[in-house]
């Protein structure tokens, strides 16, 4: 099954559980299963946090336009905002020795993105601003 | 979200839904008044809590270092296999106690002996 859809919502941390759902409905649509499924959510949720977080350094500085596409195997999903440049090269990775008393917990949220997703690449345009697109493979 | 419930003497937290971007600042700031009372044994209970994002790991991590500043720890309970799913991404499994009921996490204290505790060393 072929499915496109998007949704626009405004940069606010309130807005990550309809984000959540529109997430979980696309996937069970197209007619993934609940790991797919969450996988999905819980990076699409990191993504959205950090385009509020770093991106608009802030709520209510712009919107999130998600676009979904499954095709009936893989499932892509392109996040756009206009907010700062986002350079991933600049969040350290964390260090997550779990004996160390000083774990170093900076980047988790891109760090769950790279573990959750089989392709994460993010790209900036003058004028269309942050674009980052996410691929789950289908088993 | 209920900030807790006295059980035993031992505060039990009880975080509701998802923690996220959106919830975890209120999580972390009861988190944070409790202990700075200089009350350092906590027990968490995520029984009722259906997502935790990385903003809700470092929250716990920070209450933990706080918590061990103090002579105490936090021991947490009752995760759904979801949440232990992304605990276990982050190796935070072998960080923190994780116990199956608040029972099992409480009495964990009386003893302050955790599997992390015993890797640790």
């Amino acid at each position: 099954m072929d499915i496109k859809r998007s949704l626009t919502v405004p940069g606010r941390f309130e807005y990550l559980a309809t984000i959540a759902d529109f997430i979980a409905v696309a996937g069970r649509d197209a007619g993934f299963d609940q790991d797919m499924i969450f996988h999905v959510q819980m990076a699409v949720d990191e993504a959205c946090s950090n385009v509020i977080e770093h991106a608009y350094q802030g709520q209510d500085k712009g919107d999130i336009t998600l676009s979904c596409h499954c095709d009936g195997k893989d499932w892509v999903i392109a996040i756009f905002d206009t907010g700062r440049p986002f350079d991933p090269a600049s969040i350290p990775a964390p260090n997550l020795e779990p004996c160390l008393e000083d774990i170093k917990t900076g980047g988790l949220g891109l760090y769950f993105m790279h573990q959750l997703m089989d392709e994460v690449e993010f790209s900036f345009d003058e004028e269309t601003g942050n674009k980052l697109r996410m691929v789950k493979r289908g088993v | 979200m209920d900030q807790g419930s006295a059980l035993e003497g031992l505060r039990c937290f009880a975080p509701q839904g998802r923690l996220d971007a959106l919830t975890v600042p209120r999580f972390e700031e009861g988190l944070r008044d409790y202990l700075e009372q200089g009350r350092a044994q906590l027990v968490i209970d995520f029984g009722d809590v259906t997502y935790i994002s990385s903003s809700g790991l470092r929250a716990l991590l920070t209450a933990r270092r706080l918590a061990k500043s103090k002579g105490g720890d936090l021991k947490l309970c009752r995760l759904s296999p979801r949440v232990y799913e992304i605990f276990e991404m982050v190796g935070f499994t072998q960080v923190f106690g994780i116990y199956d009921s608040v029972e099992d996490a409480q009495t964990a204290f009386t003893s302050m002996v955790t599997p992390a505790d015993e890797e640790a060393d």
